[in-house]
C-alpha cells in the first residue's frame, strides 16, 4: 500500500495517505487530546483541543479536521500548544455553570479529566453565569444546558448514527445552544426515538438519564465507536 | 527553626473544607511540630492574626466577607484558596444567575420548609448579602489553591507540609487535583 513520509514531535512516521493528523497520531501511539472527536462520527473541530503546529503554517491547527500530506513536520507537545489547550479548558468551565459537586457527572466526566490533564487547578477568567434552561420535558431523559460545552456529539450521534435528526444547534458564540427539533420542548420531539445515543456520546453531565442521581452517571461513548464499527462489517 | 503560624476561616462555605483539614487525623501531630495553628473558626472571635499561612474556605458572599478577606490579605504571607467555593464559587455562586431578592424569596417566603410569614431576616448583626458571589481570587491576590469540594484531606496535608518545610507544592504533579 502507498504511503507517505510524515514527522510527528521528531519521529519519521510513514503513514496512509488521506488520514487525519489525529489518525496517524493514535496509530502511533502519540499522545492528543480531544472532545469533540469520538470515534466513528465525522469530525468537526469544534472543541479546539487537539490543536498542532505544522512547520510552515503559521496558525495551530485542529488535528482531527487537518489530513496529512507528504513530508509534513507536525508537532503535538510544544509549550505554545499546552497554554492553549489550558485556556480552552478554562474557558468551557468559565463559559457556563460547571459546579462539579452537585453534577450528575461528578467524578465520571470528560470534562473533569480534561482539567486534570491540562493541570487546571484554577480558572484565570470570570465566570459569565448564564441562565441556562434544564429541560427535563423527555420522559426518560433530561438535558441541562448548565453543563454543556457544544461539542456536539449529541448532534452527530443522533444524526449519523441513529438517524432520528433531533439534535441541532441555534445562534452563534456565546448564545449557541443545542436544540430539539425547532427549538422545542425535547418531551414533544416528533423526532426523538428514546434510543439514548446522545447520552453515551455527551461527554459531561448534559444529557443523562433521569434514573440517575448526583455523581452516579455512567457514560460509554465507546458503544457510538463499537455500534459504527458492526455496522461496518454488515455491510462487508 | 522557628514556628510558623497558620490560621484558618471559612467565608461563604459549608465548614466541609475544614471537616476535611480535620480529617488528616494524626498528621496534625506533623503539622503541629512545624507550626502553630492561631485562629480557626472554632475558637473565638477575636481579629485575624498576623500568620505564615492563611487557609481560606469559602466565597466572598457579603459585606463581612469582604471586610474579613481584605483584612486576611493583609494579615497573611501566604494566602490559600481552599476549596471550589474560594476557588471558583461552586455551590455558593449557583445564586449568581438570580437576583438578590428572587434568592431571598426562594429561602424565605416560598419555601415549603419556612413558617409561611414571608419575612426577610433582617437584623442589623446579620451579614449583608453581595448582589453577586465572588470566588476569592476576583477580590484580593491569592497564591494558592487547593480545588475541591471538599479537597481531600491528603492535598490538604501535602500543601501544608510542602509550605511548612519551605517547598513549593504542586497539586497537578502529584495527582492531587480534583473539583467537586
Ligand atoms: S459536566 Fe463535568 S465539569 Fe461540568 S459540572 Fe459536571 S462534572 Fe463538573
Ligand atoms: S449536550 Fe453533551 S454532547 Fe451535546 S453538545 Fe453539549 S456537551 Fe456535547
Ligand atoms: S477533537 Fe479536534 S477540535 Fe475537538
Amino acid at each position: 500500500m502507498n504511503t507517505i513520509d510524515i514527522k510527528i514531535n521528531e519521529r519519521s512516521l510513514k503513514v496512509l495517505p488521506g488520514i487525519t493528523i489525529l489518525q496517524a497520531c493514535r496509530d502511533n501511539g502519540i499522545d492528543i487530546l480531544t472532545m469533540c472527536h469520538l470515534k466513528g462520527l465525522s469530525d468537526v473541530g469544534a472543541c479546539r483541543l487537539c490543536l498542532v503546529e505544522i512547520e510552515g503554517i503559521n496558525k495551530l491547527l485542529s488535528a482531527c479536521t487537518t489530513r496529512v500530506a507528504s513530508n509534513m513536520v507536525i508537532r503535538t507537545d510544544t509549550e505554545k500548544i499546552k497554554r492553549y489547550q489550558r485556556i480552552t479548558t478554562e474557558l468551557f468551565f468559565a463559559e457556563r455553570n460547571h459546579v462539579c459537586s452537585v453534577c450528575v457527572a461528578n467524578g465520571n466526566c470528560e470534562l473533569q479529566e480534561l482539567g486534570y490533564k491540562v493541570g487546571m487547578d484554577h480558572i484565570r477568567y470570570p465566570f459569565l453565569f448564564p441562565e441556562c434552561k434544564v429541560d427535563t420535558s423527555h420522559q426518560y431523559f433530561v438535558m441541562d444546558h448548565n453543563r454543556c460545552i457544544m461539542c456536539t456529539r449529541c448532534v452527530r450521534a443522533c444524526s449519523e448514527v441513529e438517524g432520528a435528526f433531533n439534535w441541532d444547534v441555534k445562534n452563534r458564540g456565546f448564545q449557541v445552544r443545542v436544540i430539539s427539533d425547532f427549538d422545542t420542548p425535547w418531551g414533544e420531539s416528533i423526532t426523538c426515538t428514546s434510543c439514548g445515543k446522545c447520552l453515551q456520546a455527551c461527554p459531561t453531565g448534559a444529557l443523562w438519564s433521569k434514573d440517575v442521581v448526583q455523581g452516579q452517571l455512567e457514560k460509554h461513548p465507546e458503544m457510538i465507536t463499537e455500534l459504527v464499527e458492526k455496522r461496518k462489517l454488515l455491510l462487508t | 527553626m522557628t514556628k510558623k503560624k497558620i490560621g484558618t476561616v471559612w467565608l461563604g462555605g459549608c465548614s466541609g473544607c475544614h471537616m476535611s483539614l480535620l480529617d488528616i487525623d494524626e498528621r496534625i501531630l506533623d503539622v503541629a511540630r512545624l507550626a502553630d495553628i492561631v485562629k480557626c473558626p472554632i475558637v473565638d472571635g477575636k481579629e485575624f492574626p498576623k500568620v505564615d499561612i492563611a487557609l481560606v474556605e469559602g466565597s466572598v458572599t457579603s459585606d463581612e466577607h469582604l471586610h474579613e478577606i481584605l483584612h486576611i490579605r493583609k494579615q497573611a504571607k501566604l494566602l490559600v484558596a481552599l476549596g471550589d467555593c474560594a476557588v471558583m464559587t461552586n455551590v455558593t455562586g449557583m445564586r449568581n444567575y438570580l437576583q438578590l431578592n428572587e434568592v431571598f424569596d426562594t429561602a424565605y417566603v416560598n419555601a415549603i420548609s419556612n413558617d409561611q410569614s414571608g419575612t426577610v431576616p433582617n437584623h442589623p448583626a446579620l451579614l449583608r448579602l453581595h448582589d453577586k458571589v465572588f470566588p476569592l481570587q476576583e477580590v484580593v491576590n491569592v497564591d494558592y489553591v487547593i480545588p475541591g469540594c471538599p479537597p481531600s484531606a491528603d492535598a490538604i496535608f501535602y500543601v501544608l507540609f510542602e509550605f511548612l518545610n519551605d517547598r513549593v507544592p504542586d497539586l497537578n504533579e502529584v495527582k492531587k487535583l480534583k473539583y467537586g
